[in-house]
């Protein structure tokens, strides 16, 4: 249940399709091909990993278009522009709408395949990060509200000490919910959980 | 009680013999006879007395009788005259009243007469003072031109302030003005004069070099003054400094051919931009394609004839590299437009054979109205096939909303003037809002989704390359009539 990650190829041309289609599979990378915005986001391709080619210039909904409304949707999918000569403006607006970069036709395949690559990597990175932080939020959620104090109260540095006279319980006690966190959310030592705890304060 | 005056010496004579015979009866002699008795002789005394009294009473009667009768004819006479005399002065009265009253009338007739002469004097010299007013301080200069004596009769004081020259100088040198004609439009000006005797009409525009050297551009125009008979035998006319206009003018010719300029400007790069896009399209196909043949030979494991199909696709998209070029040419090629003598009317009919089957489709009633024997057009014979076209498309486009049977196409063909031809395309369509009339022949406006905007400011550009011009109505009866004009063919008209 982990599909290939995939490069979404979307531009209206038939002929790019089809080349570029052609030139990243001959480069051992899945592609699926979209002939307009709308065909895309009406696919399952938004949920799956993989990242987007896109060509800026379609008639009715523009890649521009289509990078906000994937934005809207938090849909993470890196995208990289495709563009002509004359559609810097257009590019430097896609890149500071958060694309991943954009590559000007006609390309080189290999300058080409690398951001691919580095694109791929980072969904799947991404990806990954987004897995472990729904982990760590699940055990997290297993926490009583104590264990959830007492814990806080590690991670910020404190002594059981402390956090005894804090919370008005017994150091012994303390250390009981320590030891049940430490339990629950998996952790083997405090700096992992304390990396846990700032994978999902991101959120 | 009144007697008649006749009476009167009756009354007196009678008293006075009575007075006489009482007086004689009582005297001594009668006294004495009376009372005597005798005495006798006494008694022819007393006769003879009394007989005296008799003949002088009588006597006085008849002097008192004549007396009265003169007094009362010459009372009479006199009663007689004043009655005359009245009569006299009352008929004189009467004449006089008579008379009075026709000199009133009369005297009145000449008042009126004389106000109504005074008024016209009035109106004549208002008239005259009014013509004065406005011929002296009027900043255009009016003149009249007498046929006979060929020379300027009337020319106001303007003159002086426009030309720099005095006006008597027309007295002495009769084409004084002339004279200060600037030397490139004195033929010209010359060849008006006499069409101006002809004609009795002048409309001109010429320069003219001051004394100090300034020169004035001056709108001179006259018009016919008949007499009775309907001979034109003055011409009144108006000479006015428009220099000014005229900079104006110069001004914003130029800041239109600078806008024409930047507009087909801001043309090319939009072009240009879109053009980049059409080429980088089959050019980046052509790469990728390319790349995964060699990607695929470097792998080794592929047969090289699999790659056939993918380099098919290379030519193809080469191909379609060469149609885009090729029809940027078409486009471009208005910068060095081909003019030759074309028939407009083939033309047209050339071009609705081509467009007929969107017409049928489009179901438009199609009307052609074009005029014989028209001289042949100078210009682009494929240019102007395709702004045809492009307006023929704008017209079926503008109609497709219309209800069947009211969308109608009319194309005109006409000679304007000697050196122009003029094709109207009137459409039955959605006509044209103002800002949309304003804005219609402007690079990528348009009204319509899928359009480009860009046919109508090409056509444009076409027309005026070919020394034409384009320009859109919208009609009172709804939808838009198109205008184009283009040069005639003048040695074939003429030869």
């Amino acid at each position: 249940m982990n599909p290939t990650p995939t490069v979404f190829l979307t531009d209206d041309d038939p002929a790019i399709r089809d080349a570029v289609g052609l030139l990243l599979r001959a480069n051992g990378l899945a592609v699926e091909t979209f002939a307009s915005a709308v065909d895309f986001l009406e696919s399952d391709a938004v949920q799956r990993p993989g990242c987007l080619l896109l060509d800026v210039r379609m008639p009715g909904m523009s890649g521009l278009d289509l990078q906000k409304r994937l934005q809207e949707m938090s849909c993470r999918t890196p995208i990289i522009f495709m563009t002509g000569h004359g559609d810097v403006p257009m590019a430097i607006r896609a890149m500071k709408a958060g694309a991943f970069d954009f590559v000007e036709k006609p390309f080189q395949a290999q300058a080409l395949l690398d951001r691919l690559h580095e694109a791929l990597a980072l969904d799947a990175q991404e990806r990954r990060r987004q897995a472990r932080r729904n982990e760590v939020a699940a055990r997290m959620a297993l926490l009583s509200p104590r264990e959830r104090e007492v814990m806080e109260r590690v991670v910020a540095g404190q002594y059981n000490k402390v956090i005894a006279a804090d919370l008005g319980i017994s150091i012994s006690t303390v250390e009981i919910h320590r030891k049940r966190v430490m339990e629950k959310l998996q952790a083997a030592s405090l700096s992992e959980m304390i990396q846990m705890l700032a994978l999902v304060g991101d959120e | 009680m009144k007697l008649d005056h006749r009476v009167y010496p009756a009354l007196f004579s009678l008293l006075y013999i009575a007075t006489g015979l009482l007086w004689l009866l009582l005297d001594d002699l009668a006294l004495t006879v009376w009372l005597g008795g005798a005495a006798p002789a006494l008694l022819p005394a007393v006769m003879k007395n009394a007989g005296f009294m008799l003949v002088t009473g009588g006597l006085l009667y008849g002097l008192l009788r004549a007396q009265v009768h003169t007094t009362q004819r010459t009372r009479r006479q006199h009663e007689a005259i004043e009655e005359q005399l009245r009569c006299a002065r009352d008929e004189l009265d009467n004449r006089v009243q008579e008379r009075t009253a026709e000199l009133l009338a009369i005297n009145q007739t000449l008042e009126r007469q004389i106000a109504t002469r005074i008024q016209m004097e009035f109106a004549l010299r208002d008239s005259e003072e009014r013509f004065r007013q406005l011929a002296e301080h009027i900043r255009e200069v009016f003149w009249v031109y007498g046929i006979v004596e060929e020379r300027i009769l009337y020319v106001s004081p303007a003159y002086e302030e426009i030309w720099g020259r005095p006006v008597h100088g027309f007295h002495d040198r009769p084409l004084d003005w002339l004279e200060a004609v600037h030397p490139d439009d004195r033929l010209r000006i010359q060849e008006a004069h006499v069409d101006k005797h002809r004609l009795g009409h002048f409309d001109v525009e010429y320069r003219i070099v001051r004394p100090d050297g300034a020169i004035r551009w001056i709108w001179d125009r006259g018009f016919p003054v008949r007499d009775e008979t309907h001979q034109i035998y003055r011409i009144a006319g108006l000479a006015e400094d428009i220099t000014a206009r005229r900079l104006a003018e110069d001004q914003l010719r130029r800041q239109q051919v600078d806008l024409a300029r930047m507009s087909r400007l801001s043309l090319a790069v939009e072009l240009a931009s879109n053009l980049a896009h059409e080429l980088n399209q089959p050019l980046a196909a052509i790469v990728a394609y390319t790349q995964t043949c060699l990607t695929l030979l470097r792998q080794g494991h592929t047969d090289p004839r699999e790659l056939m199909g993918t380099f098919e696709e290379v030519i193809n998209q080469g191909l379609r590299v060469g149609e885009i070029i090729r029809h940027l040419r078409t486009l471009v090629r208005r910068q060095a437009a081909i003019q030759t003598p074309l028939d407009i009317n083939d033309l047209i009919r050339a071009v609705i054979h081509y467009a007929q089957l969107e017409l049928r489709q489009a179901r438009i009633d199609l009307r052609l109205e074009l005029a014989e024997s028209l001289p042949k057009a100078l210009a682009d014979d494929l240019q102007v096939q395709l702004v045809v076209l492009y307006l023929i498309r704008n017209a079926i486009e503008a109609m497709s909303q219309m209800p069947e049977g009211s969308r109608q196409l009319t194309i005109h063909t006409f000679l304007s003037g000697a050196d122009w031809l003029l094709v109207t395309i009137h459409d039955t369509g959605h006509g044209l809002s103002p800002e949309a009339a304003e804005r219609l022949f402007q690079p990528f406006f348009t009204t319509k989704p899928g359009g480009m905007g860009l046919s109508l400011s090409v056509s444009r550009s076409i027309i005026e390359a070919q020394g034409g011009q384009l320009w859109a109505k919208p009609n009172p009866e709804g939808g838009v009539s198109f205008y184009f004009t283009l040069p005639v063919y003048l040695t074939a008209y003429t030869a």
